[in-house]
């Protein structure tokens, strides 16, 4: 440890640690582009500029090692002087089109302008132009006149994704980020590009143009698309007289599951959550009123008491589980969580994204649910009724004959809506909260509520209503019960952070 | 975030004194007043609505129009700024790429509720582009039905500025 001064207050610092790093993680506030804490300093934007007793020259943060008795000054009337000639340099053939701009609004520039900048253009001559909205492909649109050349982008072709599809070509004010002629940005983790620009330079092809940032409002919720369970940001918007909607999701910081990435798959997963939310109940394939349609479950679960089975998809969460093994004890049903559909043995790699696409499979060993087929083959001879839920894999059950009625609780609407017997919409990951187990073992809470306009409910409600009871909140259920399962561990400790599970 | 200061006007020792303009706005009032007190024909009010006013100024907030550039193309970038300063969030836009190399970005709908605007120009102001403008003068707006007070992209391209606004 070593101790520092910064702007007259002391902190204690990693001795050795880059200056930036600690400046920022002690909320310091340090205007940088080339700086990224995956991506490591570059040193090439000369934003960080600090003032260094002792030293002749301002210096740059992200390429100086802190040692014991720093003293630091970020606020004086030099180094803000330093910043805004640097900025100023910044942007001298930058082309402010800022109406035009997606980045609008999270912008560094912008943020920096107002920050240390604030002075009137002294250009006079034309400004320098390069291209702009080029398609580079994987959804990302490129606006060279709009870049710092932080090279933030052509690092992480590099070194994460080491496809290397980004360069800096040209010299001078002639130097511009491209790809090479005929070889698009080509992989699956390409948009992440997008998050790392510090300015609009790199732009999505896919939220472009349909919001202004300033609009969204964010939830903290894990990525549903495979066992990995990337954390998230979902940024949604409910305009005047339309429905709750999401725009985009943005990986969220987890040191333990996805660190500052997510993959592309995972990124665009959010169309099918907007789709799921018009899902309707049915009726042998026929709309049909939802208060109906949950009526007559509920007489048919009564109706076949003890000959009922319940089929769990692997990426319920681990109270929805806990929900339907208390719904099976009270009907006498049996529970299965065979499945072979949620696995791809084509998606996996060895980064982040994972074969098994469910996102709560290792919830089925803490809560021992068996997923075996022997155990389903054996559990089904006498059974009349089976409920699938989370899951529209009717192909598993096609084969007993013996099972007369068939029905699906789930969030997105059945691909052969006439197979089923029922069909009653649950509300969709990211209008409800749950806690899941990663792949590594990770126990998260994903948290996000974007609102329903039709009247579907949560899978936790529609059980307790089934139930009579009045446990249909996440946290009553940690209370209740889970708690003691996860080895005490609080709810609220899980909301704050990810938390490895061992006994798994 | 910063604060840009402007510098204002209003510092000189005769605009901090005010008295010099109480006297000269009290002179047009007492002028007026002499004027009409000598001869009540010559009073300016008018019988509305046979008669219409004659000295609506362009800087009168009326019905909106949007701008067009020189080559009759629509000037908006739909960059958002005038629904995001509107009050009464009676503007609804809705962004698209535009093709023809003159932007990037133009409005595919850009509807205005007038049963929901206040007319208080915060759009107007807002625009970074002078693309959207109140000066057509327009101060009386009927119509039979609540949807026709919803304008859209068309009607307001189609407003153009008050003729002989001063």
């Amino acid at each position: 440890m070593a101790t520092i001064t910064v702007d007259d207050r002391e902190i204690k610092v990693n001795d050795g640690a880059l200056l930036i790093e600690e400046l920022l993680a002690h909320g310091v506030k340090i205007p940088h582009f080339c700086y990224h804490p995956t991506l490591g300093k570059d040193g090439n934007c000369r934003m960080c500029m600090v003032e260094i007793e002792g030293k002749k020259r301002p210096q740059i943060a992200c390429d100086t090692p802190v040692s014991d008795g720093m003293i630091i000054r970020t606020k004086s009337n030099g180094i803000q002087k330093v910043k805004r000639q640097i900025l100023e340099m910044q942007l001298v053939n930058h082309p402010v089109d800022c109406p035009v701009c997606d980045q609008a609004g999270e912008c560094s520039l912008q943020n920096y302008y107002m920050d240390v900048g604030l002075y009137e253009s002294r250009l006079n001559t034309p400004k320098t132009h390069a291209r702009k909205h080029v398609d580079i492909g994987s959804n990302v649109v490129l606006d060279q006149e709009r870049c710092v050349l932080c090279t933030r982008c052509v690092r992480f072709t590099k070194e994460i994704t080491k496809t290397k599809e980004l360069g800096v070509l040209n010299r001078t004010d002639k130097s511009v980020i491209s790809i090479f002629p005929g070889r698009p940005l080509f992989n699956p983790y390409a948009m992440n590009v997008v998050d790392l620009c510090p300015v609009g330079a790199l732009t999505s092809k896919d939220f472009r143009f349909h919001k202004r940032v300033w609009f969204l409002k964010s939830y903290e919720a894990t990525c549903n698309g495979c066992s990995k369970g990337c954390s998230l940001h979902v940024d949604h918007h409910k305009d005047k007289y339309k429905s709750d909607s999401i725009f985009r999701y943005r990986p969220r910081f987890n040191d333990n599951v996805n660190g500052y990435f997510i993959c592309d798959t995972g990124r665009l997963s959010y169309k099918k959550e907007n789709d799921n939310r018009d899902s309707f109940a049915q009726i042998k394939g026929k709309q049909s009123k939802y208060k109906d349609v949950k009526d007559r479950l509920c007489s048919l679960l009564k109706k076949y008491h003890g000959e009922i089975l319940l089929l769990l998809s692997p990426s319920l969460s681990l109270e929805e589980m806990l929900k339907i093994k208390k719904l099976a004890s009270v009907y006498d049903a049996k529970i299965s969580g065979y499945d072979t559909c949620e696995y791809d043995s084509n998606f996996g790699d060895d980064y982040l994204k994972c074969n098994d696409l469910s996102s709560n499979r290792r919830g089925f060993n803490l809560l021992q649910i068996d997923e075996k087929i022997e155990s389903l083959n054996k559990f089904s001879k006498n059974i009349k009724l089976a409920v699938l839920f989370g899951r529209d894999d009717i192909e598993t059950i096609e084969n007993y004959e013996n099972i007369e009625t068939k029905i699906s609780i789930n969030a997105s609407m059945p691909k052969k809506p006439k197979l089923y017997d029922l069909y009653l919409p649950m509300m969709t990951h990211t209008s409800k909260e749950g806690s899941f187990i990663n792949i590594d073992g990770f126990l998260q809470f994903s948290n996000s509520h974007v609102e329903y306009t039709l009247e579907t409910q949560a899978l936790l409600e529609i059980i307790s209503d089934f139930l009579n009871d009045d446990i249909s909140t996440c946290e009553e259920i940690w209370k209740v019960k889970l708690k003691k399962i996860v080895n005490n561990i609080e709810l609220e400790t899980v909301k704050k952070k990810s938390i490895k599970m061992s006994n798994l | 975030m910063g604060i840009k200061i402007v510098s204002r006007y209003g510092n000189t020792l005769k605009e901090k004194l005010y008295l010099p303009a109480v006297i000269s706005g009290l002179k047009v009032t007492f002028s007026h007043f002499i004027t009409n007190l000598k001869d009540t024909s010559k009073i300016e009010t008018i019988c509305y609505p046979e008669q219409l006013p004659k000295d609506i100024t362009s800087r009168y907030r009326g019905v909106h129009r949007l701008k067009k550039r020189e080559d009759n193309s629509i000037k908006c970038v739909a960059c958002y700024m005038c629904a995001t300063a509107c009050p009464s969030e009676c503007i609804f836009i809705e962004a698209v790429e535009r093709e023809d190399n003159i932007d990037e970005k133009m409005p595919k709908k850009f509807s205005i509720d007038l049963l929901e605007c206040i007319f208080c120009g915060a759009c107007a102001e807002a625009c970074p582009c002078d693309a959207i403008a109140m000066d057509t003068g327009i101060f009386s707006f009927v119509k039979t039905k609540r949807e026709d007070f919803v304008l859209d992209i068309d009607i307001l391209l189609s407003h153009e500025p008050m003729k002989g606004g001063n």
